[in-house]
């Protein structure tokens, strides 16, 4: 997994529609990282044809 | 001491620590009235909250007329069942027509909806008395709310520690004897930790259970509404009132609500409870001595009252608290997305940080957490082939200090409660000890989906073979 930087937060930010100082962007960092490892782990619990556990039900549209 | 009318003289702390169970029966006794204990309780509040911090917004007036009400109405017979005339509070995120509902936030300061949650009306509907809304961690995540509008919320057994969230006021406020039930929310912990942390009984019922329709969400799908209180048997009572089918909530599951006090009394003889320790409870810095202590003799008292302890594969359990944290930060910031980037700073810092990863996830992040959800949902319900409840800590460890408190240490230690808002399973936090500072530790119980019943009757033999639920702190 690539660690992800600030300056990859910099350039993540606005696209998200925020406007976020450079030691916001820090504090945020270690969090966005432990995130993104967290993610990368539940990838080798799943199988190639396991579903999310949230589906649309056509029966009752929602 | 009070004394009540040609009745028995009632010291008023004791008065402000019955049970809804005591209190309801003094009720039709005759030994006190509604308006006594609401007068009591305000009396109380007005002494001691001023070092707590429980209340965002009490609604003394309010209290007294429906207290009044509720005393007119059952000395005329109109009797509404057992939370007639009871003080209840609120989490300060349950919507309530025409009474400030903060969510513990300067974003929401001033908001007064127009409705009130589905399950405040069916408190009222019950003659519950509504006392008050609590303080919580803002917007039900982060930490304690240091930079809020409203400080915050104190630990009655000691106000240099933290009563633990986010549910914060619900738990404290019952310690304190300030409220005689309350309703919590929770997303990964939020009704079970601040009982465990302040020696109070709740419960997560099952996901769909209790409608969330008026509570303010944080991840709609992992976020679960339920009551707290001072006994297994009031939290059975609370959330016999607020249990059911509701159609103005998507979530909401149409199964028939039994009798939760059925299991009650029964005992434990032959239940089988699994333990899942090995893969989990050494997770990082693991488990804190003391607490672990007070959880194994908890199980020696559950085998005492002939229960079969079966040590079960934690790693399914262990691997929740991934997906429930991804899944919860992505649900946050997609709710607060607008919020977040028109007016970050009315945010607190500690829920800022927290949602605000949500914006740095990707959409197959997400997803990815949410068939890892149905993977680890397969696995840890597998288990109730082999026994009929699960048991852990609620805590991994008693509460900290504010002094000390270290933002990252819920990520150093195990989380206990992570899997059942993952899997929507039913989870009740029962006091099962003190460390040796005096701040209690609590025992959680897990059980199979829709059967609270089985949880509040292990619960509750546990309770009753105890005495921890009988602890005062000292004020």
């Amino acid at each position: 997994m690539v660690e992800i930087t600030l300056d990859d937060l910099r350039k993540m930010a606005p696209r998200a529609g925020l406007q976020l100082a450079d030691d916001e962007l820090q504090r945020l960092l270690p969090g966005v990282n432990r995130s993104k490892k967290q993610v990368a782990e539940l990838r080798a619990l799943i199988a190639t044809e396991s579903e999310p556990a949230a589906t649309f039900n056509a029966a009752d549209g929602k | 001491m009070l004394q009540t009318g040609n009745r028995r003289p009632v010291n008023q702390n004791e008065l402000c620590y019955l049970t809804i169970t005591e209190a309801a029966a003094g009720f039709r006794r005759k030994e006190y009235s509604p308006v006594e204990l609401t007068g009591a309780l305000l009396k109380r509040i007005e002494s001691i909250d001023a070092k707590l911090h429980c209340f965002i917004t009490l609604t003394a007036e309010l209290a007294l007329r429906q207290a009044k009400q509720a005393e007119q109405e059952l000395r005329s017979g109109k009797d509404r069942g057992p939370l007639h005339g009871i003080p209840i509070a609120v989490k300060d995120l349950y919507m309530t027509n025409g009474i400030r509902t903060t969510c513990h936030s300067a974003v929401l300061e001033n908001w007064l909806p127009n409705f009130n949650a589905t399950t405040v009306a069916k408190l009222q509907d019950a003659g519950a008395i509504l006392f008050g809304k609590l303080g919580m961690h803002e917007f039900a995540f982060g930490g304690p709310s240091v930079d809020a509008p409203f400080p915050a919320v104190r630990n009655p057994w000691s106000t240099a520690h933290i009563p633990g969230g986010s549910s914060s006021g619900s738990a404290a406020a019952l310690a304190a004897g300030l409220c005689y039930g309350s309703l919590g929310s929770d997303t990964g912990g939020s009704i079970r930790t601040p009982s465990s942390h302040c020696g109070v009984v709740g419960i997560k019922p099952t996901y769909g259970r209790v409608s969330r329709h008026g509570v303010v969400p944080l991840s709609w799908s992992l976020d679960h509404a339920g009551p707290m209180a001072r006994s297994v048997e009031d939290c059975a009572i609370i959330l016999q009132t607020i249990a059911g089918y509701d159609a103005k909530d998507p979530a909401s599951a149409d199964a028939a609500v039994p009798n939760f006090r059925n299991g009650i009394g029964h005992g434990i003889k032959g239940m089988r409870i699994g333990v899942p320790r090995v893969g989990w409870f050494d997770e990082n810095l693991g488990v804190d001595r003391q607490t672990e202590t007070a959880f194994n003799r908890a199980l020696e008292m559950l085998e005492e009252l002939g229960a079969t302890i079966i040590e079960i594969d934690g790693k399914p359990f262990s691997h929740a608290r991934k997906a429930n944290q991804t899944i919860l930060v992505c649900e946050a910031y997609a709710y607060h997305e607008k919020r977040l980037q028109q007016a970050p700073e009315k945010f607190g810092s500690s829920v800022r940080r927290r949602i605000l990863e949500g914006a740095f996830l990707s959409a197959a992040d997400y997803i990815t957490a949410q068939r890892a959800r149905a993977v680890l949902n397969e696995q840890i319900r597998a288990n109730f082939t082999l026994v009929d409840v699960f048991a852990t800590p609620s805590a991994p460890r008693p509460p900290e200090a504010f002094a000390t408190m270290d933002p990252n240490e819920q990520n150093l230690r195990p989380s206990f409660t992570n899997p059942f808002n993952l899997t929507g399973l039913p989870a009740i936090s029962v006091p099962c000890g003190f460390t040796h500072e005096n701040l209690p530790v609590g025992l959680q119980i897990g059980a199979r989906s829709f059967d609270e019943t089985t949880a509040f009757r292990v619960a509750h033999a546990y309770e009753q073979a105890t005495k921890w639920h009988k602890q005062r702190p000292v004020l």
